[in-house]
């Protein structure tokens, strides 16, 4: 400890919007004629100064739009940042996805060069990891087979295994952990925590799984609108960002035109909100009733099959389910829609719930709005409750569902 | 251990020569990934590579050698041309090719840090696996022919090494540029169609001189193509040597590989934001 491995100093990325310099002809000379419209800037970050320990595994956490997926791109080099300093010692990996560079057409041992090259090892690197990766991988029988053949579980777990064998003294990490199935995903945690706990490597981790934050990472870092509001502990901050306080997320929420939740121009949304059965606004919802959620939005553009999704988080961070809206309800004129999710009874358990929204389109996927923080709600819990059967303590699980039970006397 | 400072705009110009060396194996890798899927899912496959030049061959024999009568003093009309062709191939995969690379290539650019000038130049090597058949095609018709090559054929990789730098700098404009100008992706096809009549392919370029007023031929040379065409026909078949007007195309060459790199640089620290 001591030694540092990242410094960062005054680190700011602005982006002009209304003025982009991708386009076309057209747009450049017809910018020359008439009078340019005053761009805007954009902070992705702005001053952003901290310091990373060797050895240290430190957690960046913050809402969507914070900056966080801006400050793993400026450090890893994708982009350039638009003023400040970053001094890095050490060799750096940075996964910002699993298997970048795959081409389906090419075999598994193809894309497994390709894709550690990619991620900067020699040949001589990959060849000398090989069966370690076959072996982390479990695709050893069609190592010889395109990928395009496989599922979409062996695709995430070869791109990963080549991903773990890497050998970096620093390693950034964005969300890839938020693919695979669970005994997979485990696998990976494990790695990492191997990587960081064992070999004293540095980590950088971004994640809105604040469980595996709080697990991996002895440091924590919130940014906040492009800057950072905390630094500290790892529990501390995950503590702070659970604490909707400082959020002021609540049982509705209302968005502008020009909020960054809209990715494109084709969705805008209104507002979320919680709603009871009888379609009242609610602010708590009752274990043993229908809870509503409803949902604003403006298709814009004709031609499009924008459909709503939910996205239903505990307040830990565990996603609890995502529900998408049958797709043949959605209309596909411009106009304004509402939409009601009804999450039955006596299905959630007693405990705070973070909603997500998101619209999209489906094939291929295309989302067109998104804000997976916007509504917090609490469950309440009602003794007389059908699920608890009379029990009256506490009763574990992200939910508690009113399952069909049989009894059968076999006597 | 590597030590490395990020900050806005430094090393802007300089070309890191260290940092391509040590990315070479991706090159490779990449250049294999293209010759791979060049051919996938084709019934024929690699024998396309020896369909297309062989049709183009066939087409200009019998337009311009046949029918036209392009004169080309005492050498068989097919050697002429596909030793125009050659080069000429080579130069319009390579650019078709790097032109649109970058886009092409854009989810790894926008998630993971690479010297990106490794995308426009891997497209050069499958390039040479064409530009290896169409030698083969010489080779053949000089035998049949009975042709021997002249001894200027010592020139010939310098005029190869012409063609790589001439389509690598074409190549490496066009891909930086048709990031910010997509409608490059639709300029380039028009470019390369036109070239291969605004080049001297099918025709000798001392047809153009004599009968051409002196500024027009001027014109005609600044394209990075018609001296290297020239020049590697010249090396195989000898005869007159090719006229002064070559060096325009060749400085003109060497002074877009230069500016080039120095481009492609500058759009390279911020190609993720605004692929």
């Amino acid at each position: 400890m001591g030694e540092r491995a990242i410094k960062v100093e005054g680190l700011t990325k602005r982006y002009t919007i209304g003025n982009q310099k991708s386009g076309s002809f057209r747009e450049s000379f017809s910018a020359l004629l008439r009078k340019r419209a005053k761009p805007i800037d954009f902070f992705a970050l702005k001053d952003v100064s901290f310091s990373v320990d060797k050895g240290d595994a430190i957690g960046i956490v913050g809402r969507n739009g914070a900056g966080k997926s801006t400050l793993l791109k400026v450090l890893s080099r994708i982009t350039e940042p638009s003023s400040g300093r970053i001094e890095i010692n050490g060799r750096v990996a940075s996964l910002l996805e699993v298997g970048t560079g795959f081409h389906p057409e090419l075999t598994g041992r193809e894309n497994i060069f390709l894709n550690g090259t990619i991620l900067g090892m020699t040949r001589r690197e990959v060849s000398s990891q090989f069966d370690a990766i076959v072996d982390f991988s479990g695709v050893e029988k069609f190592i010889d087979t395109p990928v395009k053949h496989y599922s979409s579980g062996m695709y995430v777990r070869l791109a990963f295994a080549v991903a773990a064998h890497l050998d970096p003294e620093i390693l950034i990490i964005d969300e890839v952990l938020a693919v695979g199935d669970a005994d997979f995903q485990k696998k990976c945690l494990g790695k990492m925590e191997e990587v960081s706990k064992n070999y004293g490597r540095t980590v950088l981790f971004v994640s809105h799984n604040m469980t595996a934050v709080s697990s991996l990472c002895n440091k924590g870092i919130m940014l906040k609108s492009g800057m950072v509001s905390e630094i500290g502990t790892a529990a501390d901050v995950v503590h702070k960002y659970l604490n909707n306080e400082d959020e002021g997320l609540t049982y509705y929420k209302n968005w502008q035109a020009d909020d960054e939740i809209h990715h494109d121009g084709v969705v805008q949304m209104h507002y979320v909100k919680l709603v009871g059965s009888d379609g009242e606004d609610i602010s708590v919802a009752k274990i043993s009733e229908s809870i509503g959620i409803e949902l604003s939005y403006s298709v814009k553009k004709d031609g499009y099959k924008p459909i709503p999704n939910i996205h239903l988080f505990t307040e830990k961070g565990e996603k609890v389910f995502v529900s998408v809206s049958p797709s043949k309800m959605e209309y596909t004129k411009a106009g304004t829609y509402k939409s009601r999710a009804w999450i039955p009874p006596n299905f959630l358990n007693q405990e705070n719930y973070i909603v997500g929204i998101a619209v999209s389109t489906l094939s291929p996927v295309v989302v067109h709005a998104s804000d997976y923080r916007c509504i917090y709600f609490e469950v309440m819990d009602d003794l007389l409750s059908v699920t608890r059967n009379g029990f009256t303590g506490r009763i574990d699980g992200v939910i508690r569902p009113l399952l069909d039970w049989e009894l059968i006397d076999c006597n | 251990m590597s030590n490395v400072v990020i900050e806005a705009g430094r090393n802007r110009l300089m070309l890191n020569i260290r940092e391509l060396w040590r990315y070479k194996d991706l090159f490779w890798l990449l250049a294999y990934r293209d010759y791979r899927i060049r051919y996938a899912q084709t019934a024929l496959g690699f024998v396309w590579a020896f369909i297309q030049p062989f049709a183009t061959l066939l087409i200009f024999t019998v337009v311009f050698g046949v029918a036209a009568k392009v004169d080309t003093k005492d050498i068989p009309y097919p050697l002429f041309a596909i030793c125009g062709m050659t080069a000429w191939t080579f130069f319009s995969y390579v650019l078709s090719n790097s032109s649109n690379s970058i886009i092409t290539s854009q989810q790894m650019v926008k998630k993971i840090y690479f010297p990106r000038l490794i995308i426009p130049l891997s497209k050069a090597v499958v390039g040479i696996i064409d530009f290896f058949i169409a030698l083969l095609f010489i080779v053949i018709l000089c035998i049949y022919y009975k042709f021997v090559p002249s001894a200027n054929i010592i020139y010939l990789p310098l005029f190869a090494i012409m063609t790589i730098i001439s389509s690598l700098a074409v190549g490496i404009w066009m891909s930086a540029l048709t990031i910010r100008f997509r409608d490059l992706q639709h300029v380039v096809p028009f470019l390369v169609q036109l070239g291969l009549y605004a080049t001297p392919i099918a025709y000798p370029a001392e047809m153009l001189v004599t009968s051409l007023p002196k500024w027009a031929t001027v014109v005609y040379f600044i394209n990075p193509m018609a001296g290297a065409v020239e020049g590697f026909r010249w090396s195989i078949l000898g005869g007159q040597p090719p006229n002064d007007y070559i060096y325009i195309s060749f400085i003109l060459v060497l002074v877009l590989f230069v500016t080039g790199l120095f481009y492609f640089r500058k759009v390279e620290r911020t190609m993720a934001d605004i692929v």
